[in-house]
Parts: C-alpha cells; sequence; structure tokens
C-alpha cells in the first residue's frame, strides 16, 4: 500500500473514529458533571436569551479593552476564518466532505485559496511570536499550546506545498497534507482545540449567569 | 493560636480595619505533613468541580487577555497576576482528578502533582492578588468567570491551612464571635444606642415582629457608624416596620472570603434565621459588596431552597423608594462620580440602581470612564484589604482609579460599599490625596426633605 | 519480421533497406530527442549512434497480460517510426507476433538466448504468478516464474513493457489469487538476477515511449534516468494534471460536474469526476495518443491513473481524487457510542470521586 491509500484509507478511517470517540467523550464527560440547582431569586429568567447575548457580545472585545487586545482578537479572526476559507471552500476538499456526508457546495478559485492560506499561515506565525514574546503568554503555555498551534498549521503548510507542487512528488506531499489533517484530528478532541465546542458553552454559561443576575453586559 | 486576641490584635485606629501587622506571619495553619496539605487541597478543590467550573476549566484557550483586564497585573506587570495562572493549582487539580481526561492525565503525569511550595506560592496569588472583581470575565475570548473560580480555589486552600494569616484570622474571629473586627452583639447594641442618642434618631433592636430587617457590615459598625443612623433615618422617614436584630445583623462573610464553606453558611444562616424570625418580607443588605454577593445571589444555596423574603442591597432599596416616592429628598447641587462596588454592579447587577439614586437627587453626576460593567475596582476587595503583605501592590494599583477620578473632574466620589471607603481612606492617607469616598445612604439621609 | 541471420546488421542498414530515407530517419532522431527532452544540437549524434548501432536482438515476453501492449504498439494504421523501429530491431521472440509456433517457437527462444547470452534485450509484459508455485500461467510445461528466471540471466538489460509487468497490474489487483507480481518485485526478492530494469508503465504503455527507450538505450548504451518508480523520467517525470491544457479551468475552480453537463461540453477540468492526473505520472498529455490526435482528457474522460503502482485498487475512477476511501460507516458509529459511553462514564467516575471525598472530609 503507498503512503497516499494508506493516508485516504486507513489512517483516514482511524483518525476519524478517534476524533468522533475523543470529541463525544470529552464533551459528555463534561456535561454530565454535577450542576448545581441555583435557589437565589433570579433578575431575570430568560436564561437562553442571555447565554446567546453572551455568545455574541463576546464576538468583539469591549470598547475599553481594545487597545490593549484588538490586534490579537484581529489576528485571531483572519486565521479562523482563513482556516474555515481554505477547509471549507476548496473545492477538492468540498468533494471530500461531499463524499462523507453526501452534500456539496460551490468552490473559489484556487489562487484565491492559495493566498488565504498563505495569510492564514502569516496570521498563526504572528499568534507563535506574539504568544513566545509576551511574557503572560508565555508563561500560560505549555506542549498544548505548541503543539496545537503545530498541527493547526501543518495542514495549511502542507497544503500549499501540494498546491505548489513543491517539496517532493505530488503524491507524496499529498498524502503528508492528508496525514497532517488526520493528526489533527487525533490530536484535537484531547487538546484545546476543543475550544472550537467548548466556547459556546463557556460563553453562553456566563452569559446565562449575568442574565440572571441582571449584569448589563 | 488559641488565644487570638492577644496573637492577633485588632487594629481599630488605622484607615483600614484588620488584625495589627502581625510579627511573625502564620500563613500556614494547623498541624499536618505536606503530602497531607496538598493531598487536602486537592481533594476540596476537586468537589467543586460541577458542569460549570469543568466547562470554565476546558475552555481557556492561554490567550492571556485576561491580564490587560485585573489591576493587580496592570500595576506590577508581573506575568503570575494574569488572572487564569491564579487558577494553576486548580486547573492541574481538575486535569488530574476531575476531567474527563483525568485517567490520562494521572497515569501518564501529564500534570505534575502540586507540591506544598507551589501551594505556598499560590496563596499569593489566590488571595492576595485577586479580588474576585471579575472584570477579566469581560476580557476573556470564552467569557470565563474566573472570579467564582478563585472563590472555588479558596475553599481547597482553606482546608489545606493555606489562607494568609490575617485574612484567617479575622474569619475565624468572625465564626466565633460574629464578627470579623469585633462587632460582637454587645458592641453592635451599644453603638446603635450611641449613635441613635449622637443623631436624635429613633432606633429600633430586636423587634419580635418587623417588615423589615436591617443588616450591617462590621466596617460600618466600628469605622462609619454613621451609616446606622442613616439608615434609621430613611427607614423612619418611609414609616417603615423595621428592626436591627443582634442575633442577625453583621453582612459581611469572611467564610466566604477565606474560603470555608461551613463558615460561610454559619455566617448566612444567622441573618436568614432572624428575618425569618421577625417574620421579615425584606432584608437590607449594607454598603458592603461582597456581603451583596454572599446574601443575594449565595443565601438561598446556603439556606437549601429559596428564601422566604426579598435581599436587597441598599443602593436597590433607596432607588425604589425614591421612585415610588416614599422617599423624598433636597437637591443636592454637587458633582459627583460614583464608583461601582464590583460585587454590586458588575457581579451583582445592582448597575442602575445608584444612578437613579443621584438622579433622583439631582446631582450632576460625571462617570468615570468605563463606569457600571467595566469600572475598576478599587483594589480592596476579597478580603486582600485585611492582608498588611497585600498593600505595597494595593497602594500602586489604586493609581488607577485616582486618574479614573481625576478625569471626570467631579467634586465628591460616592460608592456603596464600606470597604471601597475604607480602601480609599487608606489610599488617601497614603497618597496624599484630596479626595475620598462617600456614602451614598449618608448623601440621601442628610438630604432628606422633612 | 526480421529474422535474424548470421550477419549482423547495423541500425542504419536495416532502416536503409526497409527504404526509410536519410531525411526520414534524421526525423526520427529528432522526434526521440525532443521526446526525452535532450537539446537539438544532440540530434547528429543520435543519429550517428544509431546509425552505427548493432541490430539489437529482442527478445519479448508475456506473461499474465492480456496483449494490450502489443495491440498498442502494433495497431497503427499507418507506417509510424514506432513500426519501423520494430522492424529495425531482431525481434528474436514474440508470441502473437512470431510465425513459429510449438516446439519450434520454443527451440527459436533458447537459440537466441543462448547465441545473444548477456546482450540481448529483454522486453517483458504481463505479471507474474509466485503463489503456488506459480502454476497459474505456464508456458511449454514451464512456469511464467522459471521462463523469466532463465530469460533474466543472460539478459543485458530488462524493459517492463505496461504496468502490469512493472507494478503488477490489473492480475495484482485485490484479492490478487494468482500472487502476482512485478519484474523489479522478483528482481528485489532475489527470485530472478537483478538486471538493469526500465519500466515502461502504462495500461498499455504509450507506443512512442516504448521506442523512445529503446532508442535512449541504443544510443547511450545505458538506462536513463528512472524515477522513484523505475521509470524513464523523461517521458514520467510530470503528471497529466501539470500538462493538461484543462488545467487553467482547475486553477479557475471551473469544474465538469456530469459527463454531459454544460462544463463538460465546455471542456471544463474532470477533477470532480475522478480524474486521476494529478497523481499520475506519464505522458499522455504531452504526446498524446493515435499519432498525436488525442488523449483520455481531451476525449473528456478524466485519468485512471493507468501508469501508476495499483491503480486498480485506488478506489472508484470516478470519484474525485479529494475524497476518502471509506470503509463503512459503522466503525465511526461505533467510535462516537463508544466516546459517548466512555464520557459518561468518567463524569460518572468523577462524580463518584467526589461523593468518596465529601463523606470522608
Amino acid at each position: 500500500m503507498d503512503l497516499l491509500t494508506f493516508a485516504r484509507g486507513p489512517a483516514l478511517q482511524w483518525s476519524v473514529a478517534i476524533f468522533f470517540l475523543g470529541v463525544l467523550w470529552r464533551l459528555f464527560g463534561v456535561f454530565l458533571l454535577r450542576r448545581k440547582k441555583d435557589y437565589s431569586k433570579p433578575r431575570s429568567t430568560h436564561l437562553w436569551r442571555g447565554a446567546v447575548k453572551g455568545l455574541i457580545v463576546h464576538l468583539w472585545p469591549y470598547k475599553e479593552f481594545r487597545p490593549k487586545v484588538v490586534q490579537s482578537y484581529i489576528l485571531g479572526y483572519i486565521f479562523h476564518i482563513g482556516l474555515a476559507i481554505v477547509v471549507f471552500f476548496f473545492v477538492p476538499h468540498i468533494l471530500f466532505i461531499k463524499n462523507i456526508i453526501g452534500v456539496g457546495w460551490g468552490g473559489l478559485p484556487n489562487s484565491f485559496i492559495y493566498i488565504t492560506g498563505a495569510v492564514t499561515i502569516a496570521a498563526l506565525v504572528a499568534m507563535l511570536v506574539k504568544r513566545i514574546a509576551n511574557p503572560v503568554t508565555r508563561l500560560l503555555s505549555n506542549f498544548d499550546d505548541y503543539f496545537s498551534w503545530f498541527v493547526t498549521i501543518a495542514p495549511v503548510v502542507t497544503g500549499l506545498m501540494a498546491a505548489a507542487h513543491w517539496g517532493g512528488r505530488y503524491e507524496h506531499v499529498l498524502a503528508v497534507h492528508i496525514l497532517s489533517f488526520e493528526l489533527l484530528l487525533v490530536w484535537f478532541p484531547f487538546s484545546k482545540l476543543m475550544h472550537t465546542f467548548f466556547f459556546v458553552v463557556s460563553r453562553g454559561t456566563t452569559g446565562a449567569l449575568y442574565e440572571r443576575k441582571g449584569t448589563s453586559a | 493560636m488559641n488565644d487570638i486576641d492577644t496573637e492577633h490584635p485588632l487594629d481599630l485606629e488605622s484607615k483600614r480595619v484588620s488584625v495589627k501587622k502581625p510579627e511573625k506571619r502564620y500563613d500556614m495553619q494547623g498541624e499536618m505533613p505536606d503530602d497531607k496539605r496538598v493531598q487536602t487541597a486537592m481533594r476540596n478543590f476537586v468537589r467543586d468541580f460541577g458542569y460549570i467550573a469543568a466547562t470554565y476549566m476546558e475552555s481557556c484557550i492561554h490567550c492571556g487577555a485576561c491580564a490587560h483586564a485585573c489591576h493587580f497585573h496592570e500595576a506590577s506587570g508581573d506575568p503570575r497576576h494574569t488572572p487564569i495562572w491564579k487558577l494553576e493549582p486548580f486547573k492541574q487539580a481538575y486535569k488530574r482528578e476531575a476531567g474527563p481526561l483525568a485517567f490520562f492525565y494521572k497515569a501518564l503525569n501529564l500534570k505534575h502533582k502540586v507540591t506544598v511550595e507551589e501551594l505556598q506560592e499560590w496563596q499569593e496569588l489566590i488571595y492576595d492578588t485577586c479580588t474576585m472583581c471579575g472584570r477579566c470575565t469581560l476580557i476573556c475570548p470564552m467569557s470565563i468567570d474566573i472570579a467564582t473560580l478563585v472563590g472555588m480555589a479558596r475553599h481547597g486552600m482553606f482546608q489545606a491551612g493555606l489562607v494568609p494569616h490575617e485574612l484567617w484570622a479575622v474569619a475565624e474571629r468572625a465564626e466565633r464571635e460574629g464578627s470579623p473586627l469585633g462587632a460582637t452583639p454587645k458592641v453592635f447594641e451599644d453603638r446603635i444606642e450611641w449613635m441613635g442618642d449622637e443623631h436624635d434618631v429613633e432606633m429600633h433592636v430586636d423587634e419580635d415582629k418587623a417588615d423589615v430587617l436591617v443588616t450591617m457590615s462590621s466596617i460600618e459598625i466600628q469605622k462609619y457608624p454613621e451609616s446606622m443612623a442613616a439608615m434609621a433615618k430613611v427607614l423612619n422617614h418611609m414609616g417603615l416596620s423595621w428592626t436591627f436584630r443582634t442575633d442577625g445583623y453583621e453582612a459581611t462573610n469572611f467564610g466566604m472570603l477565606s474560603g470555608n464553606s461551613a463558615w460561610q453558611k454559619d455566617m448566612s444562616m444567622k441573618m436568614i434565621n432572624a428575618a425569618i424570625a421577625c417574620g421579615a418580607k425584606l432584608l437590607i443588605l449594607p454598603e458592603c459588596g461582597h456581603a451583596y454577593g454572599a446574601l443575594r445571589w449565595s443565601g438561598a444555596n446556603m439556606y437549601g431552597k429559596p428564601l422566604p423574603f426579598e435581599v436587597k442591597h441598599i443602593s436597590e432599596f433607596l432607588a425604589e423608594g425614591l421612585q415610588s416616592g416614599q422617599i423624598k429628598v433636597n437637591k443636592v447641587d454637587r458633582s459627583v462620580t460614583y464608583h461601582d462596588p464590583c460585587q454590586v454592579s458588575r457581579r451583582g447587577g445592582a448597575t442602575e440602581a445608584p444612578r437613579v439614586v443621584l438622579g433622583a437627587l439631582g446631582a450632576d453626576l460625571r462617570e468615570m470612564k468605563g463606569a457600571g460593567l467595566m469600572n475598576w475596582c478599587c483594589g480592596g476587595g476579597g478580603g486582600v484589604l485585611t492582608i498588611h503583605r497585600a498593600d505595597d501592590l494595593r497602594h500602586k494599583m489604586f493609581r488607577i482609579k485616582m486618574e479614573q477620578i481625576e478625569a471626570t473632574g467631579a467634586e465628591d466620589v460616592l460608592t456603596a460599599c464600606s470597604n471601597c471607603r475604607q480602601n480609599f481612606d487608606d489610599n488617601q492617607e497614603y497618597h496624599h490625596w484630596d479626595k475620598t469616598a462617600h456614602s451614598l445612604l449618608d448623601l440621601v439621609a442628610d438630604n432628606l426633605a422633612e | 519480421m526480421a529474422k535474424d541471420d548470421d550477419k549482423e546488421q547495423t541500425l542504419g542498414e536495416v532502416l536503409r533497406q526497409q527504404g526509410v530515407s536519410r531525411r526520414g530517419f534524421l526525423k526520427f532522431c529528432a522526434t526521440t530527442a525532443s521526446l526525452m527532452a535532450l537539446p537539438p544540437s544532440m540530434v547528429p549524434a543520435i543519429a550517428k549512434a544509431l546509425d552505427k548501432a548493432l541490430r539489437p536482438s529482442v527478445i519479448y515476453l508475456s506473461f499474465q497480460e492480456c496483449t494490450g501492449c502489443a495491440e498498442s504498439l502494433t495497431r497503427s494504421h499507418s507506417p509510424t517510426l514506432e513500426s519501423l523501429m520494430f522492424n529495425a530491431i531482431s525481434l528474436d521472440y514474440q508470441e502473437t507476433l512470431q510465425a513459429a509456433a510449438g516446439t519450434a517457437a520454443e527451440a527459436a527462444l533458447h537459440d537466441a538466448m543462448k547465441k545473444f547470452h548477456g546482450k540481448y534485450l529483454l522486453l517483458v509484459d504481463g505479471s507474474i504468478p509466485v503463489k503456488d508455485d506459480g502454476v497459474y500461467s505456464t508456458i511449454a510445461g514451464k512456469t511464467n516464474l522459471q521462463i523469466m528466471k532463465e530469460a533474466a540471466e543472460g539478459a543485458a538489460a530488462v524493459v517492463a513493457v505496461g504496468t502490469c509487468s512493472s507494478f503488477g497490474g490489473i492480475p495484482k489487483a485485490n484479492p490478487n489469487p494468482t500472487g502476482a507480481v512485478s519484474v523489479g518485485d522478483l528482481m528485489k526478492s532475489g527470485q530472478i538476477a537483478t538486471k538493469p530494469l526500465i519500466n515502461v508503465s502504462g495500461c498499455p504503455p504509450i507506443p512512442v515511449v516504448i521506442t523512445g527507450v529503446l532508442a535512449h538505450y541504443l544510443t547511450f548504451g545505458e538506462v536513463p534516468a528512472l524515477d522513484v518508480h523505475g521509470r524513464p523520467k523523461v517521458f514520467f517525470g510530470e503528471t497529466i494534471h501539470d500538462r493538461c491544457y484543462r488545467r487553467p479551468f482547475y486553477d479557475q475552480g471551473k469544474f465538469a460536474k456530469t459527463f454531459d453537463d454544460e462544463g463538460a461540453r465546455s471542456g471544463w477540468c474532470l477533477y470532480e469526476l475522478g480524474c486521476k492526473g494529478p497523481t499520475t505520472y506519464n505522458a499522455c498529455a504531452t504526446t498524446k495518443w493515435n499519432g498525436g490526435v488525442s488523449f483520455p482528457v481531451e476525449s473528456g474522460h478524466g485519468c485512471l491513473g493507468c501508469s501508476e503502482p495499483d491503480f486498480w485498487d485506488k478506489g472508484s475512477f470516478y470519484a474525485p481524487l479529494s475524497t476518502g476511501h471509506w470503509g463503512t460507516a459503522e466503525g465511526i458509529a461505533a467510535a462516537a457510542a463508544a466516546g459517548a459511553a466512555i464520557g459518561i462514564g468518567a463524569a460518572a467516575m468523577s462524580r463518584r470521586h467526589q461523593d468518596t471525598i465529601s463523606k470522608e472530609e
């Protein structure tokens, strides 16, 4: 079996299985922990409204904090949106998804995808430099932070390499690209990448709490 | 530490009421081997991990944004003062003992076991450098409620005997005497009588039946007793049936601040039982920040069911009285700014009430930048004010507040928290400032329209 | 068929006998040079070398194959340079083409092997079955493996013609009942002598590629530069996709969605219809087929990837290249269910842990 066949076959099946196993494990493991009933008299009972509000309000920093954090937010958005575009609007990726879920959609021109990929890489590198340069984030960072960064940037880099036919024979680079994505899938459930799911819960929880207390958020 | 009065004498003369600065610090309580201390801390950390705490633990992406929202970090520039870093041992307990992947973390030792030295280092981070003001939650892209988590982490620290000397001393005194600062029922009663005479106001103490139970903070009883007179004046003005009760008057809750849940419950239950005993429909909490969080938002949970009476902060009560016309006031022709006590505004939700009061008084309100939700903490809350070790940073940090206030150009500073007032007084002395914070209640009481 | 005679002729002599003009010969040399990406200045050198080269003896063995490769080489409707080239060599044994049969044919093979021992070029098409002692394909009572072993012994070099002899091809496709292997595999496993080997893969290979390889061998007397799969780099150096005239549509994101939609009619990229061009190394897009008339992609069908190892087992010809190969969804469902169960278990354990602590404290 050649590397590409391995990457597209058994490696893909295993990594997707591990991804689902891990994600559900972690979500169930958290959601089913004890919930204490709050007997205090609520100011508002529209907790769902608060949760949604919390979700939306934290999309962008409050005015007071902008000078300090807006740069990080912009970089963060660039690479998150960049990843989304590259993942969901590159035609081969759409075909990959369509093959699994049966639904496809229109893609964007490759040249646009390549530029987006390059910008995404630049933003990710800038984020890493910031993380290391800033004493606060340097202190907070652990292996998870750095490795998650690596598994995030690796598929973008290998993807661009494959597209540019650089770094080896196309089918090998393509295989490495697929394998790097599979590494991301396997690492995902056991790492900070789970914030993809938890950010909704976390923001929603605080939003509901604030609504309950009547804190004007 | 049996004789707490001689070992930890109170210092009621300084601008900030606490125990006297200890010559030798006892920042570790009880005798137990290091192993046991660590184990106790970890086990008690683990007890607190419900769904909400776990969600927050899982969500952090180590972005470090919270550092910028924290006055301690902004004043010190020390990365260790980053809010989420203050929870590191707590987080490790979660990962090793309670999270869904705990098995991995423990079996593979991915998160090393915390040492007693680390916990000692974190004592400073969990107690000295966090007022649980909750400002970091607002900057957090995941909106993690770090303040609540710090409150939880203090439970484990207390059980492990790792509370800062002064905070432990006042909490212990509160549990034993009913007040952290020596405002025993006897002292309380004497001071009510004194204020009644001094201000010629009718006082109600230990009434069997009353619609309103009024509580006080020991800071007010000991340092700002005029608040008691002011409270009486307003309630008499409204013609309400009210009372102070010597079996339930102390609104501060050092059980909560130090991290002893059993003591927290004891302290809350005194007020709850007193209110039930006199059939009160309303319990008024005094000008005290954490008292509001302790009873308004945690009281029912200590009680185990919904409280059979309303709980209101004095600012909420005044606002409603002024809006309904039950309280009539003369206009105040001053420019003022209002300092939001974190636990009442940001974390309590009673942000609008003081604005309503100042509006009714006709004062020229000049808000600070980010007033209300975003307000900078004065730096005295969460028990920090009692800790001598924390003084330097607290004084340094207060500059943020001073600059904010100076920028408004207001003549007077008002607040509705006696602990904030203490901190303002202390910093006024330290910085030789011409301003300090005054009581919102006093302002209303002084301007009642007869 | 040119039968052997004792007088060894040079290639030039043979071609002239066949009526090939000097002009035609030079044209052939020029074509060969350009195919092999050699500079035009090399053309006289090639011509000189080929002209003087001895008419080589070639033995062409066929094993598990479909004769498609031989068809590809011979079924040209007009006399082509490839066919001339084939006429020029001394094809001493080719089952399909030779007149002799039975023992006479076998004798011819043995004569050639003996006479030109160490000098003949061995062309092989078809894979060699090795399972059960190779009983699945025999000729004159000998297994393919035995024949291959004997023939390889005296070969100067071996050219594997077609994907079957290069990589195992269709006989090797799952579940490979005969245990088919390629010539290269036999050399690697030491079952036959290791000789210089050139894989000219393709199902079938492009005729001009075969003659190009032969011309190169005759001209330079050595094996050309090969890629990782042992194929001449000059012909297999780039993918179909890289050289495809439809490539601009790929870059623009214009894809035919079905074989008869507007995109298909407009000649858009066939990636979505399963074209394997991006991972297929061959010269189809440049040399084309049938005398440069067309090639599969040009005629509207995606590349099957026939010149690549195991092309038959790489999923549907009509599944886009980027799609994964899924066994069944059950595995994923089972993993998800297991994950949920472990999560529930973890939460329950955590709760019990808390209860125990609460009780003990």
